[in-house]
């Protein structure tokens, strides 16, 4: 560094080629180059800049010092201080008529200013001038500095004059000048504000005319945005792509535009892009251009960056046109290089294009499968979720649950926020559609609650909650016991190690699921219900911040777990009820205490939900308790309505007497809201009304609905409707409270919001993507297998990418028949991990040993070298490994839930590996 | 679209900006600090691509310069690798064998080179040639 330093100053002392009037800024370059600490940096520049700010506004100012002077400020600035006095100046210095200055005010202005600043309104006399100048070197620079500095509200005023430059005679400013229309373009997409019925895209069609291929690659840029936000009018220009993009990759170009010796890469990129753009979803215009596009794939070759970039174009826009079969074909094959590449740039792009050509044919990735698993296990974070990105779009029945495994695994790991949010939205969304049996899917989601809470959107809960409703009883104990589990991990309070590893708090999100599900079914629990409140209770103590919406939610759940355990006179109703003072009273011991606070505390609470709920607990349990039990009936939380009961109870019958007695004393009639707006709209129509207002009409049909209110009983179950309602929806807004009490007051059996579904046997997810009930999967796994096969056909056979790929899923489905046929025996112990993880993931297992053994260089796969691979080890012999060694690895695969035998049989195929992410 | 680029050094310090899109000042710096140290930390076996919030960041490392681009998710990241590294060679060509110090001493040409290069986002100039041309004309008028 030191020796650098020396040799440039010496070469400034000699003759310096650049900067001859730059003594002084030079100076301050060498004295920041110097600088040992922030500290002494930052003191420079602030003396710098003073002495800047003095001669600046020094009224004898040297103008021809200009530029050294915009260019001390700009290095200012870019070391991080604030240099805005100087705007102003760098205005002025724009005008100036010398062209030095003056670029370099232009230059500092744009590194100053952006569009929005209003400075730039100053700006813009100087601008129109300098466009008009009869320099072409002033014309450029303007236009430069209109790509950023013209915003909106001033891009009619220099529009007129850039649009006269596009005839200029020089290409730089042709160019510049597209450049700047494609700016004001962005500007306003849809051409309807300031650029309203401005032709804009007949300039820029014009302009791919041009002689110059600059002018006509700057057109294209300008094209490709056009066409971005719609594509239809162009499609006519389609003929002109493939003619520019079959001669470019044809060499015509000038020599100049080579980069290794590929013609015009950057411009055959461009036009790649811009005919996927016109091709997707359009059948005729891509059998145009497949000719052409094949053409190009087949010229460009792997032998440097830039050729892999041309064909990582080309198989995206293969991907992304209408699909033609041979051009997949010949896609899938040009990017296998690609995967087997030692570079893990090379390999990321072709995991990304194998993702887009597994989305057209879904037998594609089983072919790259250990290039596949490198790239998962790869150290390499940016890799590895470009990986998870190609799982998820190849997830099928047969796998997901190794493919939601790894990502949990990744998602315990990661801690960037916007990754973390993506790897939740994929699981639960994976997870719905393709969930094995509602066990799998409750666990599986409460593990992503867990693990990424904060992310989890409030609808994923919703169905989570709704699916455990939906099920029987067995499963409504797991999931008690699961979350009793996981509350109890969370605790740790007193017994344990307290705080020598601080958990991390659950997320609310999940608290509220564990709320409701303990409230409902609490009392199926293995345990004393005294425990179970007592471990709802400890939701308190553990999150100490707990929202209210929470306690709101943990109220209602006690109410409802009291009820179904004896009501007042059962242990957690006693504990409920205690009078509030009389410690260590007989009742509950200490934590009947602390619930009885809990209640306490709520009925003074200043959030008056809390304070309603907390009111509704304590009448709800004073009632008698036949009248509680049918209030708060066990397990009820499915019951449906039938549509001649809701229409009934549409009609609000129980209020019949009341408004016929209104009526009679007077009322006027009800006015539905749509009569009511008519009136007043007509009102309105007129303008200004002068005579005064009628009385409101519905003042009193709204005093004797209010009277209904009143009533006793009737009291209760309004209290009673509000609560079943927010629990069931895990709502909480308070006057939701009043919109859903009139319904549910008319019947005993009140859970309005959960009842959404239509009834079936299978109730969660979207019902396109898995048209088998979930009973079938849990008769074994060969039949996930094959109905997995038959998917794939399916999809193969819908989509015109059929011929080629029908056969080999086929095919790959006859090969998971015979393995799930062949049985126990030999076990030989190696090997066995990648294996068995490969064969969960893609469903077959020749395919990878035959790749295995073609694979170059095994340093990228470190778990194959601590486990040395028997390279012959042949197909069958792997299968009966999967067979016989897979039984222990369930448990793993279901976190710490109990459930059915039944699901840990159907978990077989999947190996020990799987469970390590955790 | 490119929305900014990034020269800085192994130690951080920014020896250029130039962006695209509006941000904000403070904005700037907390970007510069953040790309800093995702990028110097990575391992060269690794990929020259970053996720970064809902962009992605394409660097490459010329001796102790990183030179990085935030790109839009959906554009080529090989495409834009090598015109960092056309970029890189025009500078070389200019500056015959160009070190950290040139770009120190004469930020305000690689600033002109840049707006040669690539304007409003896009790449404007893809020739060597005839971008060296154009700054040999504009260093002619120079002196």
């Amino acid at each position: 560094m030191q020796s650098k330093l020396e040799k440039v100053v010496a070469g400034l002392k000699t003759g310096p080629r650049f900067l001859k009037e730059l003594r002084e800024f030079d100076n301050l370059v060498k004295a920041i180059g110097e600088c040992k600490s922030k500290a002494e940096e930052d003191r420079i520049i602030t003396q710098e800049l003073e002495l800047l700010k003095q001669r600046l506004s020094d009224p004898k100012l040297d103008r021809s010092r200009g530029k050294e002077y915009m260019i001390r400020l700009i290095y200012c600035e870019m070391l991080g201080h604030d240099a805005s006095f100087a705007y102003v100046k760098a205005l002025q210095f724009a005008s100036d008529p010398n062209i030095h200055t003056k670029k370099a005010a232009y230059l500092a202005l744009t590194q100053f200013l952006d569009h929005n600043n209003q400075l730039v309104l100053l700006l813009v006399n100087t601008l129109l001038s300098d466009l008009k100048s009869d320099n072409y070197l002033i014309v450029c620079t303007a236009l430069v500095a209109a790509t950023k500095l013209i915003g909106a509200d001033l891009v009619n005023a220099v529009y007129p004059v850039v649009v006269g430059r596009l005839r200029h005679p020089k290409e730089h400013v042709r160019k510049k000048a597209v450049l700047a229309l494609h700016w004001f373009g962005q500007l306003d997409p849809r051409r309807e504000g300031p650029l309203a019925g401005v032709e804009l895209d007949k300039h820029f069609r014009t302009m791919l005319c041009d002689k110059d291929p600059s002018v006509m690659s700057a057109a294209l840029c300008a094209l490709h945005e056009c066409i971005r936000s719609d594509p239809r009018p162009y499609k006519n220009l389609i003929p002109s792509f493939t003619s520019i993009l079959k001669q470019v990759a044809e060499h015509r170009l000038p020599k100049s535009y080579d980069y290794h010796r590929f013609p015009a890469p950057f411009i055959q990129i461009k036009l790649l892009k811009i005919l996927a753009l016109l091709g997707s979803g359009d059948r005729a215009a891509s059998e145009n251009m497949a000719a052409v596009l094949l053409q190009a794939l087949r010229r460009a070759n792997s032998s440097h960056t830039i050729g892999s970039a041309i064909i990582y174009e080309c198989v995206r826009t293969i991907t992304t046109i209408y699909p033609n079969p041979q051009l997949l074909a010949a896609a899938a094959e040009s990017i296998s290089p690609f995967l087997l590449s030692p570079s893990h740039n090379l390999r990321y792009t072709g995991i990304t294009a194998l993702a887009g050509i597994t989305a057209l044919n879904p037998a594609a990735a089983a072919e790259h499968q250990v290039a596949v698993l490198d790239c998962l296990e790869d150290p390499d974070d940016t890799l590895k979720l470009k990986t998870l990105e190609l799982l998820y779009k190849m997830t099928r029945a047969s796998n997901i649950q190794v493919i939601t495994d790894k990502m949990m695994g990744y998602l315990a790991t990661c801690s960037d926020e916007h990754i973390r949010r993506d790897i939740v939205r994929k699981v639960s969304d994976l997870a719905e559609r393709y969930a094995p049996s509602p066990a799998w899917f409750v666990s599986t989601l409460s593990e992503v609650f867990r693990l990424g809470g904060e992310h989890v959107d409030e609808g994923a809960a919703h169905r989570l909650v709704r699916l455990i409703a939906e099920q029987d009883a067995g499963l409504h104990g797991s999931a008690v016991e699961a979350y009793l589990g996981l509350l109890e991990a969370q605790g740790g309070e007193g017994a344990g190690a307290p705080s020598a590893a601080p958990k991390k708090k659950l997320p609310e999100t999940i608290l509220l699921v564990i709320c409701w599900v303990l409230g409902e079914y609490g009392h199926l629990a293995r345990r004393p219900p005294a425990a179970v409140l007592s471990r709802l209770l400890s939701i308190l103590s553990s999150h100490k911040a707990a929202t209210e919406r929470v306690r709101g939610c943990l109220l209602t759940a006690l109410t409802k777990l009291a009820a179904h355990t004896g009501g007042a006179a059962g242990p957690v109703g006693a504990a409920l009820l205690q009078p509030h003072g009389s410690a260590g009273g007989g009742g509950g011991g200490p934590m009947g205490r602390e619930a009885a606070e809990l209640v306490h505390q709520c009925l003074n609470s200043q959030n008056l939900e809390l304070q309603q709920r907390a009111h509704e607990l304590t009448t709800l349990l004073s009632l008698p308790p036949p009248l509680l039990s049918s209030a708060l009936p066990v397990d009820a939380a499915c019951e449906e309505f039938s549509a001649a009961e809701l229409a009934e109870v549409a009609t609000l019958p129980f209020l019949d007497p009341l408004v016929t007695r209104a009526l009679a004393a007077g009322a006027a009639p009800y006015l539905p809201p749509e009569a009511r707006g008519a009136k007043t709209g007509e009102a309105q129509a007129k303008g200004l009304r002068f005579e005064a207002y009628e009385p409101a009409p519905y003042a009193v049909p709204l005093a004797s609905s209010s009277t209904s209110y009143s009533a006793g009983v009737n009291d209760a179950r309004l209290h009673l409707g509000s609560t079943s309602a927010s629990t069931s929806t895990l709502a909480a807004a308070a006057s939701s409270h009043t919109a859903a009490a009139a319904t549910p007051a008319a019947g005993n059996q009140l859970q309005p919001q959960l009842v959404l579904k239509s009834g079936g046997p299978r109730k969660w997810g979207p019902a396109q993507y898995e048209s088998e009930p979930p009973s079938q999967h849990t008769a074994g796994h060969s039949a996930g297998s094959s109905a997995a096969a038959a998917h794939g056909t399916a999809a193969a056979g819908a989509g015109p990418a059929s011929s080629s790929a029908a056969g080999t899923t086929t095919q790959s489905g006859g090969g998971r028949h015979s393995r799930s046929g062949s049985g126990s025996a030999v076990v030989t112990a190696q090997n066995a991990e990648r294996e068995r993880l490969a064969a969960s993931l893609f469903g077959t297992a020749g395919g990878t040993a035959a790749a295995a053994a073609t694979r170059p260089s095994p340093a990228h796969r470190p778990q194959q070298q601590s486990q040395p691979s028997n390279g012959s080890a042949n197909a069958s012999q792997q299968q009966q490994q999967r067979g016989t060694a897979a039984a222990p690895s369930a448990m793993d695969l279901l976190m710490d839930l109990d459930v059915p035998q039944q699901q840990q049989q159907l978990t077989a195929a999947v190996g020990p590996a799987s469970g390590s992410g955790r | 679209m490119i929305r900014f680029i990034l020269l800085q050094n192994r130690a951080g310090r920014t020896r250029l900006s130039k962006y695209y899109v509006p941000i904000e000042e403070k904005e700037r710096r907390k970007l510069e600090y953040e790309i800093h140290r995702l990028v110097v930390n990575r391992d060269p076996k690794h990929t020259n691509f970053l996720e970064f919030r809902s962009y992605k960041i394409v660097y490459r490392r010329y001796a102790g310069l990183f030179f990085s681009m935030c790109i839009d998710a959906s554009d080529n990241e090989l495409t834009c690798l090598e015109a960092i590294h056309l970029f890189v060679e025009i500078l070389d060509h200019y500056f015959s064998n160009v070190c950290e110090l040139d770009l120190v001493f004469n930020f305000h040409k690689v600033y002109l080179i840049l707006d040669e290069f690539i304007c409003g986002g896009e790449l404007q100039e893809t020739a060597k040639k005839v971008i060296l041309e154009r700054l040999a004309e504009l260093d002619k008028i120079d002196t």
